[in-house]
């Protein structure tokens, strides 16, 4: 057969194809639970801004409590070094150390308020340790670039993370979609 | 012919004439009113359709389920189609909706709702799978395996087009998808890509020639 009959059997071909293909599975849940994520993850974004931090006495919403109130000093802290006049300017170092001091504060605070319940997984103490080894990383970096806004917020975001870690497998089973 | 022949031909000549500019006219009406119906129909479609775009744009979840039910027909072919995959499609087409509803309001109504939709679709399900390959190439240099080539036996019977579209290899299935079934240039498919123009030519080359075996032509 000659090349045009394969031309003009591709186009037939092609010009009968379905423009539409339905999935066989409802995707639609998926995409709403990642909806409804963003807009927490936006909603708080938006309360630190606004610095709207409501701290509810009930023991559900302490760890976001604690871990808006930690980005709130964090953004204090940051605010402070760019207000002092430099001879008393925080140096990056003593910035960092600030940060962690006070993040193993409130990370052992949730490890004793949590101490004897039971997790939702059990390798979660090793997923918190690949964590810390991940902060450490960003801290030698910090080192040699100790005024980097990036690697500040990356260890910032590395904190969080632990947060959410422990306060989620601890959460009760309901809780959890 | 006598003269009473000639002019009864003549006068039936006449009549199928007027027969002819008579239904030529009326057919034009025909076509006036049914383009008139067809435009109708399209504004009531726009309208509607603005509607729901404008409830969506202000947030409403509703909507944008209704949105979603709508269009994903639309989105997850094209996905499939891009991917290859089904699986890899399912979650293009949810990555497609999650980002459609920050991007939403980008949409200026300045094409159809649909096309501009197609855009967004292409670059998401495009980005999506450059991130997949990051870790499936370093596990399998699929793109230049010999197998990719012996991959169909020859068509014996009816053929299966979109089959063969999916089995293609996968730069040379994203450029022909994108070109000869989404009708995109090889300029915005090199831009989208990030494949130099004579690369997407080339696929595309490719593609067909790889088709034509499948399909028995070579």
């Amino acid at each position: 057969m000659h090349k045009p009959d394969f031309e003009h059997a591709l186009q037939d071909k092609l010009a009968q194809l379905d423009k539409q293909k339905q999935p066989e599975r409802d995707l639609w849940p998926g995409i709403e639970l990642a909806l409804v994520k963003q807009e927490d993850q936006a909603r708080n974004v938006h309360d630190l801004s606004d610095k709207k931090v409501r701290v509810n006495d009930n023991s559900r919403y302490w760890g976001r409590a604690v871990a808006l109130a930690a980005a709130v000093a964090i953004i204090a802290l940051v605010s402070w070094k760019g207000v002092l006049p430099n001879d008393d300017m925080i140096s990056g170092e003593e910035l960092v150390a600030a940060l962690s001091a006070q993040h193993e504060e409130q990370k052992n605070a949730l490890l004793v308020q949590f101490e004897g319940k039971n997790a939702l997984t059990n390798n979660w103490q090793q997923q918190l340790a690949e964590l810390d080894s991940a902060a450490e990383a960003i801290k030698k970096a910090l080192l040699n670039e100790p005024d980097n806004m990036a690697l500040l917020k990356m260890l910032q975001s590395v904190h969080q993370q632990q947060i959410n870690l422990i306060e989620r497998v601890h959460s009760p089973k309901w809780s959890q979609i | 012919m006598t003269n009473s022949g000639f002019f009864f031909a003549a006068l039936n000549l006449c009549r199928l004439t007027c027969d002819l500019f008579y239904n030529l006219a009326n057919e034009d009406k025909r076509l006036t009113e049914y383009s008139n119906i067809v435009a109708a129909e399209h504004k009531f479609a726009t309208d509607d359709e603005r509607q729901l775009l404008l409830a969506v744009k202000n947030g409403n979840r509703q909507a944008y389920h209704q949105l979603y039910h709508q269009y994903i027909g639309q989105v997850y072919a094209l996905c499939y189609r891009l991917t290859g995959d089904k699986s890899l499609a399912e979650d293009a087409s949810q990555e497609v909706f999650i980002q459609l509803w920050r991007k939403i309001g980008d949409y200026s109504e300045q094409s159809k709702f649909s096309t501009w939709l197609h855009t967004v679709t292409s670059h998401i399900t495009i980005s999506y799978i450059r991130k997949q390959r990051g870790w499936v190439q370093r596990m399998f240099n699929i793109e230049n395996s010999s197998a990719v080539n012996n991959i169909a036996e020859p068509s014996a019977g009816e053929v299966d087009i979109e089959k063969y579209v999916l089995r293609l290899p996968e730069r040379a299935r994203i450029v022909f998808v994108l070109h000869a079934i989404e009708g995109y240039r090889h300029e915005e498919i090199a831009q989208m890509t990030n494949m130099a123009i004579g690369t997407s030519k080339a696929q595309f080359h490719r593609a067909k020639q790889l088709l034509e075996e499948w399909m028995g032509y070579a």
